[in-house]
């Protein structure tokens, strides 16, 4: 199990959402995905995101004026 | 004596160039300084009319210049790409000689282009509207020849340049077979993903219900991951399948491969810089410009200008001594044709979220204006259009 973190402070819609996409490409099940974003839609979007493409949103919370979310790569096929 | 080398002679590289030819016009007359841009390719295109060619079957020849024509005057162009910079000790290598050539500044503003590697069996099956005009013409041929079928169109990888362009391309399609009179018998399918069909909310509230309306199909929150063009079929990195007849995805992009591996890039090969001042951020005589920087905005013209005329200023007031920095401001302004001679833009700043704007016929005919200009733009010759239009958004001080 790897952890891949991705700043994406500074960037707003869809930016942490790009970044995540691009960092679930290269990940593999059961990876954690370290997003760090100060947009506020980037919770809700990564939540979405997660919902829809089966992967698992762990949680969120406030770092240094930015939102660390975490995210458990389950969604790729076998 | 200062030498500025300026690699890439797109829309980024060109009005850098024209911006320092005129600003420094007198050192160049005085033999203080040199400009010189390097690229290979001797005929540029206008990439936004890339899709003009492909879905209304505009003559490649109508969008594109020879380079000679687009190089201002006190700039010696050489037409061969550069296979090193080492910013260290500044200088650049070409392909075409052993030459190190010397530098004081450099700007580098090689753009991006379709990355097929990312996604197996994509090259076989996909035909797209990003590599360059010819390959745009392909597409054309072949839906003229469509009478029924399923279309599958969107984004097959992130990132790419000018984001709304997957988008268009389903507008266009629709437009296209609605005048032919067969919309019934084509299914238009748009695949992206994001989870939303614009992945800005704003622009998004706007189109999703234009896709509704127009019968556009969307499946979003699709990450492709292989194409079988046998099976005529995409497979997603969650294991879901989506059946094709014609595939005209929009690939994933990559840097000009020089850049990947190079301390100045990300692991991807997009060049570092300072969102502002676009200063690499590793080495501060460097700048890099346009759809090959990291900074988090789309990929697209009007930000590669801005951006030009940010690093041109700067350079030619620390060279004449004037020191009146200024800033880039992160505008966006990205046209997004909805068809039957409507467009919205996708307009945003570093500080201000995407606008909210309503599709109109206006919007179009501002769309066809830069179309007109583009060429002269590249020049500077709109430089007070753009002020005036712009306004605070121009640059930031
Ligand atoms: C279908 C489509 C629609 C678009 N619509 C819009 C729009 O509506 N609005 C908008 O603003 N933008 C739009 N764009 C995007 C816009 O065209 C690009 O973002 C813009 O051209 C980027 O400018 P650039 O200078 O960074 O790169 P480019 O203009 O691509 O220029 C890069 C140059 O670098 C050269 N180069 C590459 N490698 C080397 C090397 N090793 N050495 C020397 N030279 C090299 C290339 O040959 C090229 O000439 C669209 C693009 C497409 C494909």
């Amino acid at each position: 199990m790897t952890t891949l973190n991705v700043d994406s402070r500074g960037t707003a819609c869809p930016g942490p959402i790009t970044d995540l996409i691009r960092a679930y490409k290269k990940a593999q099940n059961g990876d954690l995905i370290v997003l760090v974003a100060n947009d506020p839609g980037a919770v809700p979007d990564s939540k979405a995101w997660c919902e829809r493409t089966k992967n698992e949103f762990v949680g969120s919370k406030d770092v240094e004026s930015a939102f660390e979310i975490t995210i458990r790569v389950t969604g790729k096929k076998a | 004596m200062k030498n500025i080398a300026i690699i890439g002679s797109g829309a980024g590289g060109l009005i850098t160039s024209s911006k320092l030819a005129k600003d420094l016009s007198k050192e160049i007359k005085n033999g203080e300084v040199t400009i010189t841009l390097f690229d290979k390719k001797r005929e540029q295109e206008f990439q936004p009319g890339y899709l003009e060619v492909a879905f209304r079957g505009t003559d490649p020849s109508k969008i594109r210049r020879p380079v000679k024509k687009l190089v201002s005057s006190g700039v010696k162009m050489i037409y061969d790409n550069v296979e090193k910079v080492d910013l260290a000790d500044r200088y650049v290598k070409t392909e075409g000689s052993s030459e190190k050539i010397n530098y004081d500044y450099i700007i580098i503003s090689t753009g991006s282009s379709p990355d097929y590697d990312q996604i197996d069996g994509l090259k076989q099956a996909n035909m797209d509207f990003h590599t360059d005009a010819y390959n745009a013409s392909l597409i054309y041929n072949r839906i003229s020849s469509i009478k029924s079928g399923k279309i599958v169109v969107g984004i097959g990888g992130l990132p790419y340049k000018c984001p709304p362009s997957p988008n268009e391309s389903a507008f266009m399609l629709d437009e296209y077979f609605r005048k032919k009179g067969i919309r019934d018998d084509v299914e238009i399918v748009y695949i992206t993903p994001f989870t939303r069909i614009y992945s800005a909310e704003s622009i998004n509230e706007v189109i999703e219900p234009m896709y509704e309306r127009r019968d556009i199909e969307s499946i979003t929150a699709f990450n492709t991951d292989t194409v079988d063009d046998e099976k005529k079929e995409i497979t997603s990195l969650e294991g879901e399948t989506l059946k094709y007849d014609y595939l005209f995805l929009t690939p994933p992009h990559k840097p000009a491969g020089f850049l990947k591996g190079s301390d100045m890039s990300d692991e991807d090969g997009w060049v570092k810089v300072d969102k502002k001042d676009l200063h690499i951020t590793t080495y501060d005589n460097g700048f890099a410009i346009g759809d090959t920087t990291n900074i988090p905005i789309s990929k697209a013209g009007v930000e590669a200008h801005l951006e030009g005329v940010v690093v041109a200023n700067n350079i030619a007031a620390e060279i004449t001594g004037t020191e009146q920095k200024i800033k880039f401001t992160g505008r966006t302004q990205c046209s997004m044709e909805t068809g039957f001679h409507k467009a919205t833009f996708v307009v945003g700043t570093y500080d201000r979220p995407v606008e909210k704007i309503e599709p109109s016929t206006m919007n179009y005919m501002e769309k066809k204006v830069m179309e007109k200009i583009y060429w002269g733009s590249l020049h500077g010759h709109y430089e007070w259009l753009f002020k005036y239009h712009f306004k605070k958004d121009y640059f930031e001080k």
